[in-house]
């Protein structure tokens, strides 16, 4: 059984929130890798039983663009048996809140066993540590009832 | 004397034997030569960029509509809509200016840059109160009005938190004070705008002067990414310079934006308080809220009480009212996922 969270952050607000989730996986009994995106190689995937995309969210709601090749991995690689879940940071005052992670959202659905999402106002606070839990908590879930 | 408290100094033009890509935002070693492929901080293109993105100017909304609906407002509503033209007008005239300043003491070409462009739309907007003004009133009345902004003892409280920080860095301009002057910064465009941002916008749910609520929203996005641009300048300062991030700073960080959103909160009381439909107890959440916000890009803990958005309509237009700009990734291949939703069967939390 392994895990992974893959995951870009630019001001530090997005792996924040992946370590937050790495430290409750981890403690969860579920080993867990913490890959930053620039050290992401494609056709990895399938190896893992549960993933967890992490992303900021780029101006009108626009996928980052270190994120595009993770996208079509999911896209191209046999994923249909993971687990998957997507975390994000953005501010709400922009028409698409954390529009990232609705992109994310709509593919992981098609292509993977898509089992949540989560989406946090900048820099977590100590009112989204529940959240994370309950992250946590729906993606092992499924695998830990098996 | 801390060397934080040692004055900057006026980087030279040309440095050649330095490399392109600067050694730090400040104090560093750098050419004085832009290669935006060759930078320390990438993510800075991809804000100048956005910045670019975001271009508009004040002759391409045509005010007819407006300018008939003036004769309809009331007179406390006209009243009240020259005075918050002319008071956002103002903070936008310090703004230009003080960019330009800190621009000569950043030793990065590219926050140079980006700093020139942040000058640059402020420019923009102190110019369309300006048209705004002259499709609506006389100018021996735009004169009045700015006189009034002047005088006016609330407005002149709010506006020396600013100028005290602003003055300080011009005629000493060291480390700490770079410091001190972007936290006001951030006051400025991130919380000060914003009784006039709702009083317009208020008018604008009933219809009233849509062309100006339009401009408005550009100059609040606008806004949004200045001060997002200037809390990174903020966090990276601070990562750079580790001697300025004590305490004692942090402190003050949640100090002085308390400061303002207490002036925020006096100034609306007072220039909004004949306005029906604007609840100031909502609205004093509202800034507190928008407050915790500033924090969060900090890197900051919530100094007040985390809420919802109480006044969810102060929000910049939908960019289906803009010049939406798609990336290529989703246009050159045809993707055509459904958009799902907790009622399929995942959590969202």
């Amino acid at each position: 059984m392994k895990a992974a969270i893959i995951y870009t952050s630019v001001t530090g607000n997005t792996s924040t929130l992946a370590e937050l989730i790495h430290e409750r996986m981890e403690s969860r009994g579920m080993e867990t890798d913490l890959i930053p995106i620039h050290e992401f190689r494609p056709g990895q995937l399938s190896q893992y039983d549960i993933i967890a995309v992490g992303t900021y969210t780029w101006d009108n709601g626009e996928l980052p663009l270190e994120m595009e090749d993770l996208y079509e991995a999911f896209e191209t690689e046999d994923v249909k048996h993971v687990t998957t879940g997507v975390f994000g940071t953005g501010d709400s005052f922009f028409a698409h809140y954390c529009g990232a992670v609705d992109l994310f959202r709509d593919m992981l659905f098609a292509q993977t066993s898509l089992a949540v999402t989560l989406k946090v106002e900048l820099t977590p606070q100590q009112t989204d540590l529940d959240r994370c839990d309950k992250f946590c908590d729906r993606l092992t879930r499924e695998l830990i009832l098996v | 004397m801390s060397q934080m408290d040692q004055p900057l100094s006026k980087i030279k033009l040309l440095n050649p034997t330095y490399p392109n890509k600067s050694t730090g935002i400040i104090n560093g070693e750098s050419s004085g030569l832009l290669n935006w492929n060759d930078i320390a901080y990438p993510q800075m293109y991809d804000l100048y960029q956005t910045l670019l993105a975001n271009f508009w100017k004040a002759q391409e909304i045509n005010m007819q509509d407006d300018i008939k609906q003036w004769e309809y407002l009331t007179e406390t509503e006209k009243d009240v809509f020259l005075r918050i033209n002319t008071q956002l007008a103002s903070l936008d005239s310090l703004q230009t200016p003080t960019m330009t300043e800190v621009m000569d003491y950043v030793t990065d070409s590219s926050f140079k840059a980006i700093f020139a462009v942040i000058s640059q739309q402020e420019a923009v907007h102190n110019e369309s109160y300006s048209y705004i003004l002259s499709s609506l009133v006389p100018l021996r009345e735009q004169n009045e009005r700015f006189d009034q902004a002047k005088e006016d003892p609330i407005v002149r409280k709010r506006n020396q938190l600013i100028l005290d920080r602003y003055e300080a860095f011009r005629q000493h301009p060291s480390p700490q004070r770079l410091f001190e002057l972007a936290v006001n910064s951030i006051n400025l465009e991130g919380i000060y705008f914003y009784a006039g941002f709702a009083f317009f916008y208020h008018l604008a749910r009933q219809q009233k002067m849509v062309k100006t609520s339009s401009m408005i929203s550009y100059i609040q996005r606008d806004e949004m990414q200045h001060a997002y641009f200037v809390s990174q300048f903020v966090r990276i300062l601070l990562t750079e310079n580790p001697e300025l991030n004590t305490e004692e700073n942090i402190n003050y960080v949640y100090q002085t934006v308390d400061k303002a959103v207490q002036l925020e909160k006096e100034w609306a009381d007072y220039i909004l308080k004949d306005i029906d439909g604007i609840d100031l107890e909502e609205f004093h959440g509202y800034v507190e809220y928008l407050a915790n916000k500033r924090f969060r890009q900090l890197g900051l803990d919530n100094y007040y009480p985390a809420r919802e958005n109480p006044m969810q309509w102060i929000q910049v237009f939908s960019d289906e009212m803009m010049n939406e700009t798609k990336s290529d990734f989703f246009e050159q291949k045809s993707r055509t996922y459904t958009k799902v939703s907790s009622s399929n069967g995942f959590d969202e939390l």
